[in-house]
């Protein structure tokens, strides 16, 4: 209690002194920390007065009324939000839209919570969840009318290709990654060489390559809509990167496991499932959620292979009409949905990073 | 398990192997039989092909040439001949490698289930008491990180044994330990000796291979210089380098 | 039969030419089906479109182009593109990269909270929607006629002006490899072991070269000048136009801008982790025997810091050049867009993209290989500084 009232009783010149040798230990220090606060203060002012105080709201605002206000024109969001969201899907049926983006988001959320990381766990939600994305999107059954993919847009089809890279790229970096550090010298070598010319080669060639060139190649009976093949070709990327970061984690397990494991009469394949993967997977894990967070920013560049995704459907929000002074708005507001996307999932591969750093000694 | 070995064949029997490491010749032309219940300690200087020897028992290194013989079945290509030895041989390992995933119940019940079908209650029952042979039942829920290095060695042998096997092989089980957790280990093992498996001990502990071993073998640069009972063994070694490394081991 | 399965090495030769089996079935099939697709298309394969003329132009070069040239100038050009801009963007970002890095591992709270706030920011937004709005907002800008003066740069809707030199393309050429040896050979001269005199004792050399380079480049630009013409070229408004001076296309403003940010983002926090994994014990050490904090940050914690990075640097900047290919995004010709057009217009599908796989392959080993010396150059020899 004494030493309570005592501290107490010394604590302001104290905060003042720490302030001071924080902040002003230096002339020079001093010199940035009002620099920096300063900056700091303006970048705040800024923004607040441009995306708030002299901002525009409501779908009611017109654009001469924006013009006139000086700071952001959230009337165009307000007005075509639809289209950002949706894209070309069927007015009517956009709840639907609606639906499947909250079920994708679900099953993100979910696979977040560590009760779930059993592999038929993790397997049966992304399946039931990716099952009612496609149910609600593309129609057909149970009443509902039947929208082409031609017609999916928007934060939707982001969506989608996301889920889609990942459901393959996911399975297929862990086969790719096992084949990679097999004993037999032309499987290893032969998969080391096709996951080093998917890794040299920018994304956006992968993506038009598998758009324009592969339906080429393909036999009569294979060919699928571009879609699906442009997609594959995101998740062949995908799994390339993420197969050297499960190697890495593999590398990561010492070898007494897998022999005291072989010691034991274990199989390959359970000592593979039971053994290996669990300790490389945890290993992994902190660059597998940010591979994650590359993967889900990377999906805005099938814009260039012709896709309607949230980024072009974006260009079209402010494109037509009398909005096309209000780039802006929409590329704020669609950067703020990557933005709580990729920076919740990072801030949260953070925490677990933090967590495994403690529990593990 | 008894009944499917005959009790004249012996437990392990190395003729004429040799094993390379590219041109580095590990194992030179070794011969050796160890009798079921048999217990053998494997001593020399480090680098001398100790544990290289036992893991070809068990497969963890492959022979290049020569024979060996587990409880009848050769040891060659045939997957199924490997798989069949490895389920009736069991090991322990210097560093221990449980499974750090897995709880202590979970590291011992893990290969029964898988690889012997047993349901899990009775897996569980069995490695209940295999655990309480080794003395830490009360530590079946823990994880092994929070386990003593010790204690871990010991879970390690209650995971050998939930296996049932015929063979049990012991690399170096007490050089990873600090010295005061040496003994918890050798006693658990001097008792497992009076039980009549079939034990081959790469070890140095000496006192050990005093009490327990019915047979001492030294081995150097890749060959088995000594093969003798412990009281001829350490009372009048026939070779000039056995003499050395047991004056270098003994003599402080 | 089911025994010899279950011999290792008979399952193993079986497993491994199963496995070639399936891959040479893929490459084979594809290749044969695409050729086949193709010819029904009266797309001759073979290299021999190399030689042919375009017939398109591009709207960006450093090297002469028309529309007569050959593919197989446009393939050269475009890797130039690819280089010019990827070599301006990697600079651009390091420099950001490295300032933002020293935010974030200053001891001031204030200067780290400006770094992070830089970098999640930026870091959190794919790379494509930057460049789209970099991109508006310079064809948003003001016509020529309105356009903003910012110091010696004018910004204007039909890209960002600037001052230009009244001088021969390749005598800038000229003058920018001397520049860039003048500054790098005293450099080499003060660290280097390979002569014969001690490096403490070279100023004079050092300072000879530095000043011989300065000078020669210097006389190269002035011996390249346009006869009759002042030696600097002001772009000033003509018409509804602007005149002289070097413009900036808006397509090339934007990538540069969006990939220099970007990158800098990601530079930043490999600067941050390679000053992380540098020993507090170094630093103490330092301090202890008495180093300044400039001595000790520029003799011990900068070059110890550069070295844990240059490995991830290297990925880094292999991922920046990747990223030009953003160029047709926005119609900026790169080589990408070049190997793209040229599959639209020519039909060339595999050959283009052969070629393309070959051209990147290329930059990344070179990439590569140009860190694989630094490092190897700077490594720590032996390994006393492991723990």
């Amino acid at each position: 209690m004494n030493t309570l009232a005592n501290s107490a009783a010394v604590a302001p010149p104290g905060r003042v002194r720490m302030l001071r040798k924080r902040y002003f230990p230096t002339p020079l220090q001093g010199v940035v920390s009002v620099v920096s606060a300063g900056l700091l203060l303006l970048i705040s002012w800024k923004l607040l007065d441009w995306a708030f105080l002299s901002a525009v709201f409501g779908a009611e605002g017109s654009a001469a009324e924006c013009r006139a206000a000086g700071g952001a024109c959230w009337s165009v969001i307000a007005n075509r939000w639809r289209i950002i969201f949706f894209g070309l899907y069927p007015h009517a049926e956009q709840w639907r839209s609606a639906l499947a983006c909250v079920a994708v988001v679900a099953m993100i959320v979910l696979s977040c919570v560590p009760s779930f990381w059993r592999p038929w766990r993790l397997a049966a939600v992304w399946i039931i969840g990716t099952a009612v994305y496609y149910i609600l999107m593309k129609g057909g059954i149970l009443g509902l009318r039947y929208v082409g993919e031609e017609q999916w847009g928007g934060l939707a089809l982001t969506l989608f290709i996301f889920v889609a890279t990942c459901l393959i790229g996911f399975p297929l970096s862990i086969v790719l990654a096992l084949l990679r550090r097999s004993e037999l010298p032309v499987i290893s070598r032969g998969t080391g060489l096709l996951i080093d010319a998917v890794r040299s080669l920018p994304l956006l060639a992968i993506l038009f390559a598998f758009a324009v060139v592969v339906p080429f190649m393909l036999p009569g009976w294979m060919q699928t809509g571009k879609l699906y093949r442009v997609v594959f070709g995101a998740g062949l990327f995908f799994a390339a990167y993420q197969a050297e970061i499960i190697r890495g984690g593999l590398q990561g397990v010492p070898r007494g496991q897998e022999e005291a494991a072989m010691a034991l009469g274990i199989g390959y394949w359970h000592r593979v499932g039971k053994i290996l993967l669990p300790q490389a997977m945890r290993n992994a894990l902190p660059a597998t959620i940010n591979q994650f967070v590359i993967g889900f920013k990377e999906t805005s560049l099938v814009i260039v292979v012709g896709f309607f995704e949230i980024l072009a459907s974006g260009n079209a929000a402010y494109g037509t009409g009398e909005w096309t002074f209000a780039y802006r708005e929409v590329y704020a507001f669609i950067a703020l949905i990557y933005f709580v996307f990729t920076y919740s999932l990072s801030r949260y591969g953070a925490y677990l990073e933090r967590r495994m750093a403690i529990s593990s000694r | 398990m008894a009944d499917t070995h005959p009790a004249n064949v012996p437990a392990v029997q190395i003729n004429g192997m040799n094993k390379f490491y590219g041109h580095f010749h590990a194992l030179k032309n070794i011969q050796l039989t160890v009798h079921r219940g048999e217990k053998v300690v494997v001593c020399g200087p480090s680098g001398s092909g100790k544990s290289t020897m036992i893991r070809c028992i068990n497969r963890l290194e492959e022979h290049n040439s020569g024979q060996i013989t587990v409880l009848g079945t050769e040891l060659n290509d045939d997957v199924a001949s490997i798989d069949g030895i490895r389920r009736e041989v069991g090991m322990v390992f210097q560093h221990f490698n449980l499974f750090p995933h897995m709880t202590v119940l979970e590291n011992c019940v893990l290969a029964p289930m898988l690889v012997r079908k047993t349901p899990r209650a009775q897996a569980e029952a069995a490695a209940m008491r295999y655990l309480e042979k080794v003395r830490i039942p009360e530590q079946a829920q823990k994880y092994p990180g929070q386990l003593s290095g010790g204690q871990q060695q010991r879970v390690a042998i209650a995971r050998s044994l939930c296996m049932e096997p015929e063979i049990l092989l012991f690399d170096e089980p007490t050089s990873a330990l600090d010295p005061e957790m040496i003994s918890e280990v050798l006693d658990v093992m001097v008792h497992l000796a009076t039980e009549g498996r079939t034990m081959i001990c790469v070890t140095h502990e000496m006192g050990f291979a005093r009490r327990v071993a019915d047979r001492v073998i030294f081995m150097d640069a890749g060959e088995i210089v000594e093969e003798a009972p412990p009281e001829t063994f350490f009372q009048s070694p026939s070779s000039e380098r056995t003499k050395q490394f047991l004056s270098q081991v003994l003599g402080h | 039969m089911v025994s010899l399965l279950r011999q290792q090495k008979i399952r193993n030769i079986l497993l491994q030419a199963l496995f070639a089996g399936i891959v040479l079935l893929v490459v084979i099939g594809g290749w044969r089906n695409a050729q086949h697709a193709l010819s029904s298309q009266n797309v001759v394969s073979g290299f021999g479109f190399l030689h042919k003329s375009t017939g398109w132009d591009v709207n960006f070069s450093l090297l002469p182009a028309s529309p007569n040239d050959p593919y197989w100038w446009f393939f050269v050009i475009g890797i130039v593109n690819t280089l010019f801009l990827g070599i301006l963007g990697l600079t651009l970002a390091t420099f950001i990269g490295g300032l933002v890095g020293l935010f974030r591992t200053s001891s001031n709270d204030l200067l780290q909270l400006l770094g992070r706030i830089y970098v999640d920011f930026f870091r959190n937004i794919p790379l494509i929607l930057q460049v789209f709005f970099w991109y508006s907002l310079v064809t948003n800008l003001p016509a020529p006629r309105n356009a903003m003066e910012f110091g010696p740069l004018t910004l204007s809707n039909r890209g960002v002006y600037m001052p230009a030199l009244n001088v021969g393309g390749w005598h800038v050429a000229g003058a920018a490899v001397t520049l860039l040896l003048a500054l790098a050979l005293p450099l080499w001269l003060r660290t280097t072991r390979r002569l014969a005199s001690p490096p403490e004792q070279r100023g004079a050399l050092v300072w000879g070269v530095l000043g011989g380079g300065l000078l020669l480049a210097a006389a190269i630009l002035l011996l390249g000048r346009a006869p009759g013409a002042a030696l600097i070229d002001p772009p000033r408004l003509q018409g509804l136009n602007m005149r002289g001076g070097l413009r900036v296309s808006p397509e090339f403003t934007a990538l540069l801008v969006a990939i220099g940010i970007y990158g800098g983002a990601y530079i930043g926090e490999i600067v941050r982790g390679g000053f992380k994994a540098v020993g507090k014990g170094q630093t103490e050490a330092a301090h202890s025997l008495g180093l300044s904090p400039w001595q000790s940050f520029s003799r011990i914690r900068l070059p110890l810091a550069l070295r844990a990075m240059l490995p991830i640097l290297a990925n880094q900047y292999i991922w920046l050049i990747k990223a030009t290919t953003l160029g047709i995004a926005v119609g900026f010709t790169d080589f990408f867009m070049i190997v793209a057009v040229t599959i639209n217009q020519s039909g060339q599908t595999l050959e283009a993209i052969a070629i393309l796989m070959v051209g990147f392959l290329a930059i990344n080993l070179s990439i590569a290989a140009i860190f694989n010396r630094i490092n190897r150059a700077i490594a720590l020899k032996g390994n006393q500084l492991r723990s």
